[in-house]
This record gives C-alpha cells, sequence and structure tokens, in this order.
C-alpha cells in the first residue's frame, strides 16, 4: 500500500465518533462496547458499512480496494413486473445486521479485501441504451481500479453491458460468462429491442472474446422460456444445467461444472446471478418468483463453492424489496455476497496470496 | 412445419404491430386461453382438452375464510406464464378453454352446490377434462359425485387426494357436506372402490380421531408425511397412482394446496408445517404425468388473502401447468424441434 493519508482505506463508522468515542482498529469485528455500536444507528447507507470510494479508477487505487460494491438502480430493461431498482438499496439496509467477520472462513471481509460502497450508477429513466453505457463505464472504472465488482442490479438487463465491460477490458484475452436464473433469458430480441432482461446470454455470445464453450446456464425452470429461448442453447451448444438436473446431482458439483467450464482458457469471468434461480418461498422479493429453485442451504453452498473459484465481476439481480416478505429476500441476497466474498477469501488465504502487493 | 398453424406463440414476442406486452393480457382468462360459454355444445364444437371452471364458493369452510378468490388470483398468476414448456418439449397453446366462475348465490350452500355439479357435468358431457378452482374443499363433494354420475354405475373411478387433513368426518357439527366431510362423502360413491382411493400428505393434529377411524373403517389407504420423509416422494405417488389408475375408467385429482409447506404456500387457508416442498410437488406432476389423461382435476383452499408476493397461487399455476405439460409430452405431442423463430420472421 502506498503512502498514509485520508484517501488510504480506513474504517472507522462515524457512530463510533463523536463523545462515546472508540476507533480501535478492529472494533467492528466485536461486539460494541460503550453504545450499540452500528446496530440500529445508521450512519451514510453503504455495504457492510464499508467507506464510501468514489467511482474512480484512481481514487479506487489510492485507497487500495479489492473489491468495489456498486448498485444499478435500473428497472426498465425488463418485461416484467417492476421494482427491482430498490435493490441495492435493500442489500444495503439488510446489510446492516451483519458482521463483516464470519466465522465459516474466519475472515474480516471488510479489511481482507478493502471493500469500498462506489455508490449507484446514475441511469437515465426511460433509456436503456444510455443507462447500459454509464453501467458500462462505472464498471470499466472499477475494473481499471484494480478492483473485483460486486454489482447489484437493477434487472436483469445489467449483465448485457456488464460482460461488455469485462470484455473490453480483457480485451487481449478471453473470458467466460455464468447466467444463473430460472430464465434462459436467450431472445434475439424481445419485440426487437435486443438489449432487455430477456438476453443476457445472448449478448454474451455476441462478444468477441466470449466462446460458447466458456459460457454456461444453470437453473433454468418451468414456463417463462419461450422456445426460442431454448434453441439458442442447442443451436450454439452451449451447455445449459436445468434445476432438475442441480436437483438430482447437487448444487456444489454443478456450481463446479459451470466455473470449471467459465474458467477454461479465459482470463476473467462474469457471474450473473438472478435471484429468482432462488426458490420463492427462501426469495419472495425478486422480479419474478418461481417454485422449484434453489433452496436456503443451496444458495449459500453454491456461493461457497463459487468462492473458490472467484469472478471479476459477480453480480447480484432482480432484487426486489417491495415484494419482500420479513426481510428474507435482502438477507439471503447479502448472504450470497458475504458467503462469496468469504470463501474467496479463504481460498486466497489458503493459497497464500496476499491481495495488497 | 404446417403452414396452416401459427408458431408464432411458442417465441419470444417479434415486434412492429405483433410487439404485444405479455403482460397486459386483453380478458383475464386462464392461459390467456378463449373464453368458451358453460355449455356441452359450445365446448363440444371448440374441441378443447380442459376447460377451466372457477368455484368461487366459501360456505364449506370450518376455519378461515378467504378461498372464494382462488380463482381469480390463479388467473393472475397463470399471465405469468408462456405455453411453451421446455423441459417436456410441448405447446399448452389450444388445450384449455376458460368457461369463467361457476355464478355463486351468496348464503344458499344448497342451490351453490347443485350449480357446481351441475357446470362440473357440463363440461364432462362434452368428452372435456375440468380443471375446477376453488373455493373451499367441499366442492370436491359436488365435482367427484358429477364425475361418478356421469362414467355411470357399470364404471369404476379412481380419487387420488393431496392434502394435511384427510377430511373424514362422517358430520361435522351436524352437517353432512362440508370441507372437513370431504372425502368421506366422496368414498360413499358407489363406483369408486377403497382400493382405488389413495391420500397423500396428512399430518399434525387437525386430524381427529374419527378421521383415522372411518379412514381404517373404510380400508383406505392414506400416506402420511412421515412415510413420505422415509420413502421418498417418488416411490409414494408411483403406488398411489398404480392404486387409483390402474384398472379403473375415470380419475378424479384433487389438490388442496395445504399439502404444501407453509413456507412454500402460506395463501392456503389453513397452513401446515412439515409438509411438501415445491421440488416435491414438481415431481408429484411429472409422476402423475406419466399417465397421460386425467377425468378431474381440482385446485382448492387456495387463500390469497394470506398470501405473500403472488408465492402460492403462483405456485398452484405452475403445478397444474406441469401436469398438463407432462400428459401432452407421454401423449406424444411434442413440438417439432426444428421450428425455428427466424422461420417465423422470413413467413412474414
Amino acid at each position: 500500500m502506498s503512502k498514509a493519508g485520508h484517501h488510504v482505506w480506513q474504517h472507522v463508522p462515524h457512530q463510533l465518533r463523536g463523545p462515546y468515542q472508540h476507533t480501535g482498529a478492529d472494533d467492528h469485528i466485536y461486539s460494541p462496547k460503550l453504545h450499540n455500536g452500528t446496530f440500529k444507528s445508521q450512519g451514510i447507507a453503504t455495504f457492510l458499512g464499508a467507506p464510501y470510494c468514489p467511482p474512480d479508477r484512481h481514487a479506487i487505487r489510492e485507497m487500495g480496494a479489492k473489491v468495489c460494491f456498486i448498485g444499478v438502480p435500473w428497472d426498465q430493461g425488463q418485461v416484467v413486473r417492476t421494482g427491482t431498482s430498490q435493490g441495492a438499496a435493500g442489500i444495503r439496509e439488510a446489510s446492516t445486521q451483519y458482521f463483516p467477520y464470519m466465522f465459516e472462513y474466519d475472515v474480516d471481509l471488510l479489511t481482507f479485501f478493502n471493500i469500498v460502497d462506489c455508490g449507484d450508477v446514475p441511469i437515465i429513466p426511460g433509456n436503456n441504451e444510455k443507462s447500459h453505457q454509464y453501467i458500462y463505464e462505472y464498471l470499466t472504472e472499477c475494473l481499471h481500479g484494480g478492483a473485483k465488482v460486486v454489482l447489484c442490479g437493477g434487472d436483469h438487463s445489467v449483465p448485457i453491458p456488464g460482460a461488455r465491460a469485462l470484455s473490453d477490458f480483457h480485451k487481449s484475452g478471453r473470458i467466460g460468462y455464468l447466467h444463473v436464473d430460472c430464465h434462459l433469458d436467450a431472445a434475439p430480441d424481445w419485440a426487437g429491442n435486443a438489449f432487455t432482461n430477456c438476453s443476457g446470454p445472448s449478448r454474451a455470445l455476441d462478444l468477441p472474446n466470449c466462446s460458447a464453450k466458456n459460457l454456461v446456464h444453470m437453473g433454468s425452470r418451468n414456463g417463462l422460456n419461450p422456445k426460442d429461448w431454448h434453441d439458442f442453447f442447442v443451436d450454439n451448444e452451449v451447455r445449459l444445467l436445468p434445476m432438475y438436473e442441480v436437483a438430482s446431482r447437487g448444487v456444489v458439483e454443478c456450481t463446479k461444472e459451470i466455473f470449471t467450464r467459465a474458467w477454461d482458457g479465459t482470463d476473467g469471468v462474469y457471474f450473473s446471478w438472478d435471484t429468482d434461480s432462488i426458490d420463492s418461498s427462501c426469495m419472495p422479493g425478486t422480479t419474478a418468483p418461481e417454485c422449484f429453485g434453489l433452496k436456503g442451504r443451496e444458495v449459500i453452498q453454491l456461493a461457497r463453492t463459487a468462492g473458490t473459484f472467484g469472478a471479476d465481476i459477480m453480480e447480484v439481480s432482480e432484487l426486489c424489496p417491495q415484494f419482500d416478505v420479513s426481510h428474507i429476500s435482502i438477507k439471503t441476497a447479502v448472504l450470497m455476497i458475504c458467503h462469496f466474498l468469504g470463501s474467496r477469501a479463504k481460498t486466497l488465504r489458503d493459497l497464500g496470496q496476499r491481495l495488497d502487493q | 412445419m404446417n403452414p396452416a398453424k401459427s408458431y408464432a406463440h411458442l417465441f419470444s414476442p417479434l415486434g412492429g404491430e405483433g410487439g404485444e406486452n405479455y403482460r397486459a393480457p386483453g380478458q383475464l382468462t386462464f392461459l390467456r386461453a378463449p373464453h368458451v360459454p358453460l355449455e356441452t355444445a359450445a365446448l363440444k364444437a371448440h374441441g378443447a382438452r380442459y376447460a377451466f371452471v372457477g368455484v368461487p364458493f366459501d360456505e364449506g369452510n370450518v376455519g378461515k375464510p378467504g378461498s372464494e378468490d382462488g380463482p381469480r388470483e390463479f388467473r393472475i398468476a397463470s399471465q405469468e406464464y408462456l405455453s411453451y414448456w421446455f423441459e417436456f418439449g410441448v405447446d399448452l397453446n389450444g388445450l384449455a378453454v376458460d368457461c369463467g366462475d361457476v355464478p355463486m348465490p351468496k348464503v344458499n350452500p344448497d342451490s351453490a352446490r347443485e350449480r357446481i355439479y351441475r357446470a362440473v357435468t357440463t363440461v364432462l358431457k362434452a368428452g372435456v377434462t375440468p380443471i375446477i378452482v376453488g373455493g373451499d374443499r367441499s366442492i370436491s363433494i359436488q365435482a367427484a359425485r358429477a364425475l361418478s354420475d356421469h362414467i355411470g354405475a357399470g364404471k369404476k373411478m379412481g380419487c387420488l387426494h393431496f392434502g394435511a387433513h384427510l377430511d373424514l368426518a362422517d358430520s361435522w357439527a351436524g352437517e353432512k357436506l362440508l370441507s372437513t366431510c370431504a372425502l368421506a362423502r366422496i368414498t360413499e360413491l358407489p363406483n369408486l372402490a377403497s382400493a382405488n382411493v389413495a391420500h397423500i400428505g396428512a399430518r399434525n393434529s387437525m386430524n381427529p380421531k374419527d378421521y383415522i377411524d372411518l379412514a381404517k373403517a373404510r380400508d383406505l389407504r392414506f400416506y402420511p408425511m412421515f412415510e413420505i420423509y422415509e420413502r421418498g416422494i417418488d416411490d409414494v405417488v408411483r403406488e398411489a397412482v398404480s392404486k387409483v389408475w390402474d384398472g379403473t375408467d375415470a380419475q378424479y385429482l384433487s389438490f388442496n394446496f395445504n399439502v404444501m409447506d407453509a413456507s412454500a404456500a402460506p395463501g392456503v387457508t389453513a397452513t401446515e408445517p412439515g409438509g411438501l416442498e415445491s421440488r416435491e410437488m414438481i415431481r408429484v406432476a411429472d409422476v402423475i404425468g406419466e399417465r397421460k389423461t386425467v377425468s378431474v382435476i381440482d385446485v382448492t383452499e387456495l387463500a390469497p388473502v394470506y398470501d405473500v408476493s403472488g408465492t402460492t397461487s403462483r405456485l398452484a399455476v405452475c403445478t397444474v401447468l406441469r401436469l398438463m405439460a407432462a400428459m401432452a409430452r407421454a401423449r406424444g405431442e411434442l413440438v417439432d424441434q426444428k421450428i425455428r423463430r427466424s422461420d417465423i420472421t422470413a413467413a412474414q
């Protein structure tokens, strides 16, 4: 890390300052000493209470951040019910109910990755094309800032600019693309629009450095999958693991397979995880809730297994807090991210890798 | 590709004048099916395999009310699905029509019961399978009686029931036609042998001792949840389906959605923990679907007022559609896999 200064990554929640100040270096991973800490007392709403960092490659580098959380309040690129523009806000809110320390991996996520919250991408109502361009540019800043990205949608059109940003970042190499979703989302276009939440995998395959062998879909089921979406996988020989295969083979084995395929000969991976891949009983707060999905414990197993492989961009999309029940969906979404990051940290530590070098 | 038939509905919308938003329906019907009047001649003329009939009847329940809103929410949830089912390679478009709801006189249950009986009889006479969505579980009594009378004394019928409760009260507070009496009345039908009855999913203590005593007296086989935990859903359903389908001429299939675990189906009149998970219900539909046909399907006790994010009505719709899809596959009604969206664009 470079010189000390106010730009250097530093975590002191504002609630720990003031008349009843306690600002020990590791205070945030222990039970609070003098008052209720960050519980209930709200500061700036950031993911896990992480420091804010402007979405600028130099600022990110200067702060030494290795993971950027960024929200996309966009739900006008989709054809189902609206509400997912509040997804990132829901995650930030629910993340205050967790500590950054995860005993399962013996890691403090905040200090291991120097996580920063880069806020939300500004979007232009009614303009999918321009909003996508902004998403592309904000992600490009994070990637060039030397960080991995946790991207919170927003509707499932978000991986279209997201994967394009990763593709251009690795323009001299190759990328993999994973789409975990109840829906196959492989429309050539939807009523003439090629950039809706129905076309993630189709647009990923259009990228110059993403080939069919590194593209995988997992979790599909039920009847909101018109025939052209399924034909895309047959015609392009793209591996598809429908939900019935996941249920019979087990989620750990299937997750290993999809990440192995995505990382086969590639330099980076885009991991797009739609919350509707999860069973409607565990994830009511999603755009298109579906039965016969992943169960709560399988969500954790998937995230944990995914963390052993890693991804350049991990995206959680279609989260709709307005349909949530007792906050179970937004808490699950936080755990999707935290188990992924926790497992990633443990994996890197076991490999003897340090991120600040 | 048959040029006389339209295939555009199998695919994402093509745009232009035909670029409709699939969530902006005209008439609100089951799976966007055409509305056909509830008349035998009209149903015969249309030639559909299934007729959706709503039964907003709530006056047979002994507990929480709310199931009369079931048909409406069921129709709304069905709009969230398209007709092509990739797991089965089949197209449900054209298989069903919607006959609307049976008009219910309020506070006149005797008259209402006769109307339910007549509605089911009307559909059966057209050679069509009614999909009856209630309404409380007592509607099954009338619908099963209609099937029994329709096939006549010389034929045999079977009954397969899913629910958390056995509903085997001979009478409840002196009444004989309430939801708690459903299976007691149905198992008195003359052409239904006890060997051809199966009940799946019983659990917990809304099954008083007289239910169990009557089950023993009538030699009824029921598969409680504990047996499903041990044997697995496939094994149990296969055995139950054999009892109901083997050697019978007609089959009555009844889903009380309280068979599901409370977490998977909060929107029912009597939620019960310890029930089926959604992926088990999906297997139920697959296994029953291997039998190709069924005479009557009923779905009861949906209570949208208690539902959460539309979860329960959607699960109920998904179950019925998967059953239709599995049966269509078993009958060999597969979509020509060579058809592509570009063929439709080219034809335009």
